[in-house]
């Protein structure tokens, strides 16, 4: 008994078999419901001074340039009545070119790119906007199933400003093959809700000669209280 | 209306992009009462749940500001993220009101989208109380939201994510 059939959902169950993980940490009892509004408060607020300059450039912090296709990715966060959400925390981690992440417990058998550790924040500005430099993300094999391998991703944290905004989720890349394959992204029900996590290619959003650039924009829930001041 | 954007699950790697300095340590304008609450997350065999994120939003101590910005992280939140042996800990201070209780989300690879709970600092008769918690009145799975005080300013409270003893997770 949990969220399996809820009609018209738009996150994935919390149960999703074909993803194994799912399998032994999803609540088995109802979910329980409270009173409307209960989690519908303001906050948080996140410093100014959290996000420093050159945060949201991916590719500037070794001593060369990392390898890899260079992008520039932009974007508007909203909530579901259009209205901008400004001046709130994005934060993305990736994989590098070759498809592993800097971390310790990535034991994939391909190259960490001393000049990429894949980690980006920004804070939107006062029309909701964001933009990050980066390198496209290269896929990689995991042990879900036989032959198993991640389409390739940018996962994404939004802070929103209520809690009720609070979003993770990951970013993919228009005619990547492996979407059709992957449990993480085929365990969301609706098929255009699917698609709203693929960002678009947009030329004139990069620099020519440089940098692919993309389009990715995300709709968070409606808060009815957000922080006086926004 | 413009629909929302669809979860996807945080992975095994987020400490990369979502590791904060003193994330564990809750700031207010105003200390207040310090609280300690530390758990341990386990799955639907009881084992450890190495790979969590445990975020935290709470009303602010007696006289202190709510939501602000804080002078490193914001006021009022925490997130910590579960060791090895599934353990978490987060120093706050002690909400405000008569029946003091913490909101949790908890992520995790293998959840596709957060669970969303809360513990309360507070005997069973006041948490009874409160007026959100009537869908579990007389349930002895109310239980599983209140934190043991062991002594001083530490509290514990322990999340079984699924089976026995399962943790109440509230629908958004």
């Amino acid at each position: 008994m949990n969220d399996m059939a809820r009609p018209g959902a738009i996150d994935p169950p919390y149960l999703y078999p074909d993803y194994l993980s799912t399998r032994l940490r999803s609540p088995k009892e109802a979910l329980v419901e409270l009173p409307a509004g209960a989690f519908d408060v303001p906050g948080p607020l996140v410093p100014k001074g959290f996000v420093r300059k050159g945060d949201n450039d991916l590719t500037i912090h070794g001593k060369r340039a990392p390898l890899g296709e260079k992008m520039i990715l932009v974007g508007r966060v909203t909530d579901e009545g259009g209205r901008p959400v400004r001046n709130s925390l994005v934060e993305i981690w990736q994989a590098n070119a070759s498809g592993r992440y800097h971390h310790p417990g990535d034991n994939h058998d391909a190259p960490l790119d001393p000049n990429f550790k894949g980690i980006g924040r920004t804070f939107t500005d006062g029309e909701g906007r964001y933009r990050f430099i980066t390198i496209k993300p290269g896929s990689y094999p995991w042990r879900n199933h036989p032959f198993a391998w991640r389409p390739q991703h940018i996962h994404f944290s939004l802070l929103g400003n209520a809690p009720v905004q609070r979003l993770v989720t990951q970013m993919y890349f228009p005619g990547d093959p492996l979407l059709a394959i992957d449990p993480v992204y085929q365990s969301i029900p609706d098929a255009k809700a699917r698609e709203r996590l693929i960002c678009t290619q947009h030329l004139q959003t990069g620099i020519e000669m440089i940098a692919l650039g993309y389009r990715f924009d995300i709709v968070l829930a409606g808060a009815a209280s957000t922080p006086m001041g926004l | 209306m413009t629909q929302r954007s669809p979860s996807q699950t945080i992975g095994p790697f987020f400490h990369l992009g979502l590791r904060w300095r003193d994330g564990g340590k809750v700031a207010f304008s105003t200390r207040g009462d310090r609280v300690v609450l530390a758990g341990r997350i386990v799955d639907g065999a009881g084992k450890p749940v190495g790979d969590a994120l445990v975020e935290t939003w709470q009303a602010p101590p007696k006289g202190a500001k709510g939501a602000a910005r804080g002078k490193s992280n914001p006021f009022g939140f925490g997130r910590v993220e579960t060791g090895k042996d599934g353990r978490f800990r987060i120093e706050t201070s002690m909400p405000a009101g008569d029946v003091p209780a913490i909101d949790v989300a908890i992520f995790a690879r293998g959840l596709l989208k957060p669970l969303r709970t809360r513990v309360y600092l507070a005997p069973r008769e006041k948490v009874e109380a409160d007026p959100q918690m009537k869908p579990l009145a007389g349930s002895k799975r109310l239980e599983t939201l209140i934190a043991r005080h062991s002594g001083g300013a530490e509290y514990r409270w322990d999340v079984r994510l699924q089976g026995d003893g399962e943790t109440v997770f509230f629908a958004t």
